[in-house]
């Protein structure tokens, strides 16, 4: 998952200092120009200031306490950092995210692992070199203990060598990346979402068996597009099925109409799409406009039986059938006892990331209590295998890839009184992400 | 490819175009007109959206969301023009600035009342149909938005020509001093330009609402959007940014057919290859020193 904020700001420095280097010859002349030039850089240093400088700091304790590194045990605060993309398309997995990291805070009397919690939140705006800065920001600057994020597996690679140099623990609450797990597995990094692999896999023997032989593979052209898709193909050929076609289109595409013709004609069993944000709401609303809705069945991951999409698409996203790693509407006393706090607290219904976000603070919460302490070394070694009782079922943190092994379900999303409900058709156990790439 | 596949892509590609234009229209006629680069335009085009968003909730039919969100967009941008522009007419720094500030304060209201989450709007019930070609089917609501596109550029057209109201605009862009020596009351024509252009971008949220949705960052995107669109078909000319804007759209729609992998960069390279040939644009009125 990729932000367009980022590619765009600079795009539109480019076309602002075309525009207004144009205007500027065509109003003033040559003597206009230099003019124009300094207003053009003017222009493009704002820019970058506000890019630059957009982080919001939340802090709760006074400026100018120099607070020694917690050893002491009279004041044992532990200082989470928050490192998360608050601009762009990425801002409504931040905002659940917080959401959830913030209510499990709130039912722990804002204490984990017995410690009081301080919370500094960043917004890296899923840049890689706003990250390392925010990053340096947070562990030498704030000192803090632990962090948390983020949302972009290219963020997450970026900050890999920096958090095994400061050996500084990452609780990993979105970035979906394989090789997290694989070729750049870290010791200090823990996965609490899910992997791309796990994500593209989930329901593919469903579909195989159930479904059709046949598939069309669209996702957007990037890391994680081509990690699900991937993994959908592993799983739904070694089920017997066969993709014929894999689609690419650019990441943030507006228009998916010259593919929804394309799959008309070739008329597969079904299509397996993962898109996210706009870009999945702007598919399902054109599959159902093009007439693909109920002729050729449409299948996905997680992103498909999610919230962020179901609820504004509506009816759209009916007859979906989509391999979750979430819902609320998931049969279990943890998820019970989450969604009505959760609802009690927000007013909205949570979606998975709101999970990813409560979990987080789940595992350091029970981490911290296990070690007792937050050093580095010690939260390592229990973090590894370390298993509970998440809202979307039972969780174990895998030692050999440092991603959960945790219950897939697929489900088909259907009309009920409340809207559109994802309805479980079959419990995929225990998805494990193999310890190497089955590719190779 | 068959007649029936290809005509249903040229379709798309005119529907975007139209889209395109209908985003572009509103900014190139502020520059047209007062030589301002309203930057604040994205978030226009978002607000717009948004506005008909809330009411749709309330479950107000689209066709009247739909004139409530162009006047809404059209009173903001007639504040806006009363209580700032008015102070920088003929300062292109100060413009540029307070329209791009303008541009982040609004974005984070609408933030702040709207949330981060993606919305749609819906289409309306009446539109919600398709028709067939041999095998393909194409949205109907994808035929309004190129219909509506050719009445907002025929419209354009007979004000432009054909209007008392359009005489006087096309004098105050030769020559402002000398409308207002002729007794015209030009900082009321400019208010008028200013709010129509306002309006236009909410026309174009409301109407591209339920082709693209709303979320954060759209502003931007439609920004650049409409920035091409104005570069290529010459700054300032709503005829230039009608042709450059079918032209992006179909150019863009076959090229995703044709070329996937160039899909990213098409559109740049049009503005690319336009401004080698003709620097001004396709309908711009050509440099001068």
């Amino acid at each position: 998952m990729q932000t367009s904020w980022l590619p765009n700001r600079k795009k539109v420095r480019l076309v602002l200092k075309n525009t207004v280097k144009k205007r500027g010859m065509m109003m003033q002349g040559r003597k206009g120009t230099r003019k124009w030039k300094a207003l053009a850089s003017t222009a493009l240093s704002l820019l970058m200031l506000v890019t630059g400088c957009g982080g919001t700091t939340e802090s709760s304790s006074q400026p100018g306490t120099n607070q020694q590194p917690s050893e002491a045990p009279a004041e044992e605060t532990v200082k989470i950092g928050l490192i998360l993309s608050a601009t762009g398309t990425f801002a409504p997995l931040t905002e659940s995210i917080r959401n959830g990291f913030e209510l499990y805070l709130e039912e722990h009397d804002r204490k984990l692992g017995g410690r009081k919690v301080e919370v500094k939140f960043e917004d890296d705006e899923a840049n890689p070199q706003v990250a390392l800065r925010k990053y340096r920001q947070l562990v030498t600057g704030e000192k803090v203990n632990l962090l948390v994020g983020p949302i972009s597996s290219a963020v997450a690679y970026a900050l890999r060598d920096e958090v095994e140099k400061d050996k500084m623990i990452l609780i990993d609450a979105n970035a979906a990346g394989n090789d997290l797990s694989w070729k750049m597995k870290s010791d200090y990094i823990y996965r609490l979402s899910f992997s791309n692999w796990q994500n593209g896999s989930s329901a593919a023997a469903y579909l195989a068996q159930n479904v059709g032989k046949t598939a069309i593979a669209i996702a957007p052209d990037y890391p994680a597009g081509i990690e699900v898709v991937a993994g959908f193909k592993g799983a739904f050929e070694a089920g017997g099925g066969q993709v014929v076609k894999e689609i690419y289109p650019k990441l943030g595409t507006n228009d998916f109409a010259t593919y929804m013709t394309e799959i008309a004609q070739l008329k597969p069993d079904l299509v397996f799409t993962f898109m996210t944000g706009s870009d999945g709401i702007r598919f399902v609303k054109q599959y159902s406009d093009f007439g693909l809705k109920g002729q050729i069945p449409l299948a996905g991951p997680s992103e498909f039986g999610d919230q962020l999409i179901i609820e504004p698409t509506g009816d759209a996203t009916e007859g979906i059938i989509a391999g979750i790693m979430y819902s609320p509407w998931l049969e279990n006393e943890a998820n019970r006892k989450f969604v009505e706090s959760y609802q009690k607290k927000y007013n909205k219904l949570p979606n998975m990331f709101s999970v990813q976000g409560y979990d987080s603070a789940q595992v350091i919460d029970k981490a911290i209590a296990k070690a007792g302490g937050v050093k580095s070394e010690d939260l390592v070694n229990v973090l590894k295998g370390i298993s509970f009782d998440s809202p979307r079922g039972p969780i174990t943190i895998d030692p050999k890839t440092n991603n959960p092994i945790q219950n897939f379900y697929v489900v088909k999303n259907t009309k009920k009184e409340q809207g559109i409900v994802p309805e479980v058709l079959q419990t995929v156990e225990k998805v494990t992400m193999p310890d190497t790439d089955p590719a190779q | 490819m068959t007649l029936s596949i290809l005509s249903v892509q040229l379709l798309t590609g005119l529907a975007y175009g139209m889209l395109y234009f209908m985003i572009a229209a509103g900014l190139t006629i502020i520059l047209g007109v007062m030589n301002i680069v309203n930057l604040a335009h994205g978030t226009f085009f978002l607000t717009g959206a948004y506005v008909a968003f809330s009411l749709l909730s309330n479950q107000v039919s689209f066709w009247i969301a739909l004139p409530i969100s162009v006047a809404v967009m059209a009173i903001v941008g007639i504040v806006i023009e009363k209580l700032f522009i008015r102070r920088v007419y003929g300062k292109e720094l100060e413009q540029v600035l307070l329209t791009f500030g303008l541009a982040f304060i609004i974005a984070d209201a609408a933030e702040w009342i709207w949330g981060t989450e993606i919305q749609t709007l819906a289409v309306p019930s009446l539109l919600d149909t398709s028709i067939s070609f041999g095998t393909l089917v194409f949205p109907v609501y994808r035929l309004f938005v190129v219909l509506v596109g050719c009445a907002l550029a025929a419209l354009l057209w007979y004000f432009e020509t054909r209007t008392r109201i359009g005489a006087v605009i096309r004098a105050g862009v030769d020559d402002r001093a000398m409308v207002s020596a002729l007794g015209i009351n030009v900082g009321l024509v400019f208010t008028g330009v200013f709010a129509f252009g306002a309006g236009l971008a909410g026309l174009s949220g409301v109407l591209g609402g339920p082709l693209l949705g709303m979320y954060t960052g759209l502003d931007s995107e439609i920004l650049v959007t409409s920035l091409i669109v104005v570069v290529v078909g010459g700054l300032g000319s709503w005829r230039g940014s009608f042709i450059g804007a079918i032209l992006i759209g179909l150019i863009e729609t076959l090229g995703k057919i044709w070329f996937p992998s160039l899909s990213m960069l098409i559109v740049f390279l049009i503005m690319v290859v336009v401004l080698i040939i003709r620097p001004q644009g396709l309908f711009g009125r050509g440099v001068t020193s």
